[in-house]
């Protein structure tokens, strides 16, 4: 398997030489750094023509102009955009990470909510809720995304901004969105007509109750989780794991979920002095989600019984869970200081740039501006890929429902919920790992688009402003960047496969 | 359980009743598993029967009438090459006095407001110069449909070529043919798009073309530009075709087309093209929805489509700062970017279970229950569901349970 | 909470202490006891809605089964035999409706709720299914697929579920159960998965165990080690069987009573004495004199047999024939290699063939899957080339030859394919399938084409209006009559038959071989006619050869290797095939035993 893995490599390191030959010699073509100069209408015309000419080096031929900039960038110097003088490496620094954080955090949310969303809709085929979620992923899909993101602006942020400023409940809206839910819910949970009916009544309830005591109680103005939001989340997220993968009647899973949900909630008040004592930063943030996903799994450990690995996986999703609640509370804590602060001035749902300018604030007010400029841009991706994983995702799994082994499981006398989770889940996404390489390239293109709508300084909007202005190194670095990219979600997917297909794995 | 097509198994197929009947069986129709099947396919060939399955498609049907409605209404209003169209304003780019602000005059009974059904001078408004908003947003559409064909065409071309010498030819051929895809694909279609179209934008410079060659080649900008994203967005299907045709070529028709003595040209084309086709129509009406929304991206970044062509993408970007003053300047070009690309989506799903035997189409639970009180009288209402389970509920499983393989 | 269950199941190492583990699923009607009545099925009916119609798949089954029994369902394909089964566990597709009734020990099993039917499921009915290989979890140890079964029923520890399972193991002859136990399927051979299938579903002591088609995807002598151990659990397990098979010869080697199916009816309901030796009804007779019997086509033989017969590491060598005439198809020293792709090495499919076909003699190969027999088939007709030796049909040398070369040769030979199915391209008129070589190689168009067409479909039988039909529109007999048109029309010196009637219902089979006699009789066309069925084999041609793992281990006349094989590889894979006479097939039982502990004590 090393072998291969080095093979794959090799062949990477090769097509991203081979691309930026390539490149080299189609963007020499594509850009015409004279273009400004040719139509000028000073005397000295010729003259500056020369000199650039000089200064970019056009009187060499493009490969040898190519190969010196080879060199250049295996000494780490990767040129400069020379409009502006800036040099690339200066411009790359916070724009590869911006990028990134956008594309990846785009990338879990697609697959998590596509994903789910088709193995659903796969196990509810040919009922209303699977024919309207193809529909839905059919108009997402054919949505184009700057124009989508024009109209999250407008009505996502302003309109979110507005009510914040001046919050009048519509209730009409809020009676449509409960029965959305309310239908949802009862479409993907199916059954017969009664249990939809009950399952439609419930839904709706709790959505309208929830929304009307956010918007009534003002807590839409002043979000936060607090000690109760803390322990219903963990509690729901115990029950809901244990149902879900091990099934209520496995009691050991059951308590040592709950436990651990007990556990994040009596850590509430300790957690508040600590982070008032202790200064935060990444690095102490995922030392922290370390340390939970630890306590998470000893306690899965310790109430064991014969299915340990049950136990200690839900108690770790619980233990995440419930450090993502109480770390997500004390961002919310600072929301009344971050609304208020000047540069925000009461519209914190920012359509601009990925931080605000001048903010100033601790760790924690710059996460949730972080999170703020996030939203937006996020959203647009995701519906970009939604489509495709949905899609992706219900075929796959149709496709191995179909298969004999199902047939087995069921004959076996195996409740529907292994039948499904153990049997079929676990074959259908094994696929998945092909289709998310291909996908993140896809978000790497729609990132070019959001970053530029939302004026993001990003990858994608170093390049169409390089592009723009005839400028190549930093077409070209983004370029290999991008390709690279690419490569290690293509090796990756390679290396995951190797790992979850026994028939991969295990050599016959 | 067998991959291969149900209609292909033997146990499926018909006796036509002039036929030898080779089965002790077929004096009698109608029993035993299967029949259902065999009914179906008398007399029909496959394409026939791709072609009954598709129109059976709600939502390809919708999307085939939605797809003609729109190249109707773009074709009548604003004629097609020289032959000029109905609409009462056919140099769309010529400004004109601002009516009213350059509200909308189209009104609809119940929507924005409206009270009657109206039309009215100009029923999409506007913008700041004048200019009829119907008539660009027309002639966009047809540029939209214009690039949407022609980009497929040429993504067809080279992604079949490519695909099927790889798949038939395999060894040292298709490394390097897959060597080149895998180059190409690398890269988001939009960023070599983007490359592509400012190669495109700067061609007159490069060929020190004079103004009038300019003003040529700016006008068939759309056929350029068709041209070259068509050589970006071939990948895909190569990649299908080649799987398609390393499945096909293990097939016992083609081995028996070798053996009678076929050249490798008459085997591609007459035995192995025709029966990949349903995997390259499928794909080609999604890259058809593809190249419309990339069409539209790239003139929004301004590397597409410039005057004095109009296209969708491109009247976005001239109005997308005047969202909050005069919206429908906005609103109108997206919605027919959706639309279209909406609609050849929907048609090639409805094709794909067209093509797709496994597609066999299963009756709901909500068909079943009904079904059920039509049961043979003499089994009365029955005394068992034994499939409306949870169970086959929730799945497709059924599609290949029927009869098991029993060959051998 | 579970401690002391857990206890008792890890005590529960035996039959006798497994069954104290604590069961979580419900008994269904009490105890077994020998000759219980365990199933009771009246006016079963299973029906289909297809296209807003209802079709029937089984109509008014009757029978009861008890404890110890094997009732065999015998029916060609779409006969409903394995739906009016499956109904039985609630297991049909979801446009599949039940009715009537069928009472497990005393209990409706037809209308059960879900919830209860989980119960019967794997634990009281349990289920052999017929592909081993898709029938189990590709991603999970066939150790867990049998633990899992263990623990929805009973409330086990994983320790102890793994002794059962591991017993379970052994008790199916599962080589080294320890380590297999943590094995993938993909890592055992297909006997070996039905093994496991089979320990599965015995884990729970089921009442009653359902057999569909358990060993037809399998070899031959896979076949008969299965149903020997089938039938030596049958007697130590209390459970009713129900085995639905095609196979006349497995039915006579296993069944008590035998229900015989066509289109969904119950035609013929007896013991296996009665509807063996005394048909009543005229489908039964019709069926049972299509299935070709081994030993039945050739004479008796006397003195020394005239069979070649490999030994140790001498290849069998070329059989001596009159030197004046060209042999059809001449294999001197073969050797076919695939070469190595990507990252699968190199493999040598055959080695050291010498095989001889005369003109107008039908020589048949047989050997089992992988043995290399179809290449040989393919190579004979230039589809693979050949890494070694010399290969000539009707004179013409192979190795080394040019394209025009090949052309020429491609005159001489005509394949049929075993698929019907995928013989024929789709999406061509049959027609035009068989004008093709017409078409190459004579150049004929239009009319000429037609009339050579119709001729060739008079030939194999078919009306003259079948050229305009497509091959989904035929049964699998009509196309198969097709690929015979169509290897045909050039009159080739030399036929290559891969296995052309192994996709074929018995009935079928019968008439395509009768069919395919006659052609050969008529026309006088040398042919290789490769398959696994001895018996198929033994009824067309008069010499076999029989390959094994790539090499050929004996080639002689029909009757000397039908009736005194030499090589103890074709005693095994004679002794194997089962015959559909319940006498004579429990004769060839005890020899085939003896055959195979003589193998032990040699090897």
């Amino acid at each position: 398997m090393i072998r291969f893995l080095a093979r794959r490599f090799g062949l990477a390191l090769g097509t991203l030489l081979a691309l930026s030959f390539l490149m080299y010699g189609v963007l020499n073509i594509a850009m015409d750094p004279l273009d400004d100069l040719r139509s000028s209408p000073s005397l000295n015309r010729e003259a500056l023509m020369e000199a650039r000419i000089r200064q970019l080096g056009l009187d060499r031929p493009w490969w040898e102009r190519w190969w010196q900039w080879l060199l250049d960038v295996f000494r780490g110097d990767f040129g400069e955009a020379w409009r502006s003088g800036q040099h690339v490496n200066d411009m790359l620094v916070g724009a590869i990470q911006t990028s990134v954080q956008l594309v990846f955090s785009a990338t879990l949310i697609a697959v998590l909510v596509g994903v789910t969303v088709g193995l659903v809709s796969a196990l509810r085929q040919y009922t209303a809720f699977d024919y309207t979620i193809t529909f839905v992923a059919f108009v997402m899909y054919a949505l184009p995304v700057f124009w989508f993101a024009v109209l999250l602006k407008q009505f996502g942020a302003i309109g979110v901004n507005d009510y914040l400023n001046n919050p009048v409940v519509n209730w009409p809206a809020l009676l449509i969105v409960s029965v959305i839910s309310g239908l949802f819910w009862a479409g993907a949970l199916g059954g017969n007509t009664r249990r939809k009916l009950i399952v439609f009544g419930v839904a709706f309830a709790v959505t309208i109750g929830i929304l009307a005591y956010a918007l009534l109680s003002g807590w839409v103005e002043n979000p936060r989780l607090g000690f109760v939001g803390v322990a219903v989340l963990g509690i729901a997220a115990a029950v809901g794991m244990t149902a879900v993968f091990a099934g209520m009647q496995n009691k050991r899973a059951l308590y040592s979920a709950l436990a651990t949900a007990v556990v994040g909630v009596v850590l509430y008040m300790p957690m508040q002095y600590f982070f008032y004592y202790v200064p935060m930063s990444d690095l102490l943030a995922l030392g922290l989600l370390v340390v939970a996903i630890i306590v998470g799994a000893a306690v899965g450990w310790a109430f064991g019984g014969p299915d340990r690995g049950v136990s200690i996986r839900g108690a770790v999703v619980v233990a995440i869970v419930q450090a993502a609640a109480i770390f997500a509370d004390r961002v919310l804590q600072g929301w009344q200081l971050y609304v208020n602060a000047s540069v925000i001035g009461g519209r914190p749902i920012a359509t601009i740039g990925s931080q605000t300018p001048n903010l100033g604030g601790d760790y924690w007010i710059t996460q949730l501006d972080k999170a703020t400029h996030l939203v937006l841009p996020t959203i647009a991706l995701v519906v970009i890929s939604f489509a495709t994983y949905t899609r992706y995702q219900r075929g796959a799994m149709l496709e191995v429902l179909n298969q004999d082994y199902i047939r087995t499981a069921r004959a076996k006398g195996l409740p529907e919920r292994v039948v499904i989770v153990r049997h079929a889940l676990r074959n259908a996404l094994m696929p998945l790992a092909s289709v998310v390489p291909i996908d993140i390239i896809t978000m790497i293109g729609g990132a070019v688009l959001t970053e530029t709508i939302f004026s993001w300084a990003g990858m994608g909007r170093m390049f169409v402003n390089a592009l723009m202005l005839s400028e190549i190194d930093p077409v070209m670095i983004y370029i290999m960047i991008t390709g690279a990219l690419a490569m290690i979600a293509n090796l990756a997917a390679d290396f995951l496969y190797a790992i979850i297909d026994p028939r991969i794995r295990v050599n016959a | 359980m067998s991959n291969q097509d149900p209609r292909l198994d033997p146990r499926l197929g018909a006796a036509p009743d002039d036929a030898v009947t080779d089965d002790l069986s077929a004096e009698e129709h109608g029993r035993g598993e299967g029949v259902g099947e065999a009914k179906e396919v008398e007399g029909l060939s496959q394409g026939q029967l791709v072609w009954r399955r598709f129109i059976r498609h709600k939502g390809a049907m919708f999307g085939l009438g939605v797809l003609i409605a729109v190249m109707l209404l773009s074709t009548l209003t604003m004629g097609i090459g020289p032959i000029p169209g109905l609409w009462h304003v056919q140099n769309f780019n010529s400004p004109g006095d601002v009516l009213n602000g350059g509200t909308p005059t189209l009104q609809i009974p119940g929507l924005f407001g409206g009270t009657t059904f109206a039309i009215g001078e100009h029923p999409f408004g506007q913008n700041n110069i004048g200019q009829d908003m119907f008539a660009l947003v027309m002639k966009g559409v047809q540029t939209s449909l214009f690039v949407m064909f022609c980009l497929s065409a040429i993504a067809l071309l080279v992604g079949v070529t490519v695909g099927a010498l790889a798949g038939y030819y395999r060894g040292v051929l298709d490394q390097v043919l897959m060597r080149i895809t895998d180059l190409v694909i690398t890269l988001p279609v939009i960023v070599l798009g983007a490359v592509l179209g400012k190669l495109v934008g700067i061609l007159p410079i490069r060929f020190n073309a004079t103004p009038e060659q300019t003003l040529a080649i700016n006008n068939n900008m759309p056929l350029i530009l068709s041209v070259a994203l068509g050589l970006v967005l071939w990948t895909s299907l190569a990649r299908l075709v080649r799987s398609e045709f390393l499945g096909l070529r293990e097939r016992e028709f083609v081995d028996a087309a070798r053996v009678a003595g076929a050249s490798d040209w008459r085997i591609i084309t007459k035995h192995m093209l025709p029966n990949a086709v349903g995997v390259i129509i499928v794909n080609t009406t999604l890259l058809m929805s593809s190249a419309v929304t990339l069409e539209a991206a790239l003139s929004y970044l301004n590397f597409g489509i410039r005057p004095p062509s109009v296209s969708l993408g491109y009247l976005i970007t001239e109005n997308q700062g005047a969202f909050a003053t005069r919206p429908w300047l906005f609103w109108w070009p997206g919605l027919f970017i959706v639309l279209l690309a909406l609609a050849a989506n929907f048609i090639g799903d409805g094709l794909r279970d067209a093509f797709d035997p496994r597609m066999r189409k299963i009756p709901s639970a909500r068909q079943m229950r009904l079904a059920t009180h039509q049961l043979p009288a003499d089994q009365g209402v029955p005394t068992a569901a034994a499939g409306a389970t949870a169970a086959s509920e929730k799945s497709g499983a059924s599609e290949t349970d029927g009869p098991t393989k029993e060959e051998r | 909470m579970s401690t002391s269950a857990e206890q008792a199941g890890a005590a529960g190492g035996g039959r006798g202490g497994f069954g104290s583990a604590v069961k979580l699923s419900r008994s269904t009607g009490g105890e077994v006891a020998k000759g219980d009545t365990i199933l009771d099925v009246t006016d079963l009916c299973v029906n289909f809605w297809v296209n807003d119609e209802w079709f029937v798949a089984a109509d008014h089954v009757d029978y009861t089964l008890h404890a110890g029994e094997v009732l065999a369902i015998v029916g060609e394909s779409g006969s409903g035999k394995t739906q009016s089964s499956m109904s039985l566990i609630g297991l049909l597709p979801p446009n599949g409706r039940a009715t009537g009734s069928a009472k497990l020990k005393g209990v409706e099993l037809v209308g059960m709720s879900q919830s209860r039917m989980r119960e019967v499921r794997g634990n009281e009915i349990s289920v052999i299914f017929q592909e081993p290989m898709t029938a189990l979890n590709p991603v999970y140890t066939v150790g867990f697929q049998i633990v899992e079964t263990l623990r929805t029923h009973f409330l086990m520890a994983p320790t102890a579920a793994k002794e059962r399972a591991l017993e379970l193991m052994r008790l199916v002859e599962i080589p080294d159960p320890e380590s297999s136990f943590y094995k993938f399927p993909h890592q055992l051979s297909g006997g070996q998965r039905q093994r496991i299938m089979i320990a599965q579903a015995l884990a729970c002591d089921p009442k009653l165990l359902i057999a569909d088609e358990p060993t037809t995807a399998l070899d031959v002598t896979v076949q008969a080690e299965i149903l020997k151990l089938m039938r030596e659990l049958r007697e130590r397990v209390n459970a009713g069987i129900i085995l639905i098979t095609h196979d006349m010869g497995v039915v006579a080697d296993m069944a008590d009573t035998i229900i015989v199916m066509k289109d969904g009816r119950v035609v013929e309901h007896g013991t296996s004495d009665q509807i063996f030796h005394h048909p009543q009804h005229p489908y039964t007779q019709a069926l049972l004199a299509a299935v070709p019997h081994l030993g039945t086509a050739s004479d008796d033989v006397t003195g020394h047999p005239a069979t070649l017969v490999a030994r140790d590491d001498v290849p069998v060598p070329a059989r001596d024939g009159d030197p004046n005439v060209t042999p059809a198809l001449l294999l001197d020293d073969v050797e076919i290699t695939y070469p190595k792709q990507g990252r699968r090495p190199a493999f040598t499919a055959a080695r050291h063939i010498n095989l001889r076909v005369d003109p107008g003699e039908v020589v048949g190969l047989v050997g089992e899957s992988g043995s290399g027999k179809t290449t040989i088939g393919r190579a004979s007709v230039a589809l693979l080339p050949i890494s070694g030796g010399r290969l000539s049909v009707a004179g013409v040398d192979l190795s080394g030859a040019t394209r025009a070369d090949l052309k020429n040769f491609r005159r001489q030979v005509g394949i049929v394919f075993q698929d019907p199915g995928s013989s024929l391209n789709p999406r061509l008129p049959v027609g035009e399938s068989i004008g093709e070589p017409l078409l190459l190689h004579e150049g004929l168009k239009g009319a000429e084409i037609s009339k050579r067409v119709e001729g060739l479909l008079d030939s194999v039988e078919l009306p003259r209006s079948m050229r305009n039909r497509y091959p989904h529109e035929l049964s699998g007999g009509q196309r198969q009559r097709i690929g015979i048109a169509r290897a045909l029309a050039l009159n080739p010196k030399l036929l290559i038959a891969d296995e052309p009637t192994s996709a074929l219902d018995v009935s079928v089979q019968a008439r395509v071989l009768d069919l395919f006699r006659d052609l050969q009789t008529e026309h006088g066309f040398a042919c290789l006619f490769i398959s696994h069925d001895l018996a198929v084999v033994e009824q067309v041609s008069s010499q076999i050869a029989v390959m094994h793992m790539g090499s050929l281990v004996e080639v002689g006349p029909t009757e000397d290797i039908v009736q005194r094989p030499q090589h103890l590889y074709t005693q095994r894979l004679l002794s194997a095939v089962p015959v559909p006479d319940p006498d004579q097939q429990r004769e060839r039982r005890e020899l085939r035993d003896s055959i195979i502990e003589q193998e032990h004590i040699v090897s």
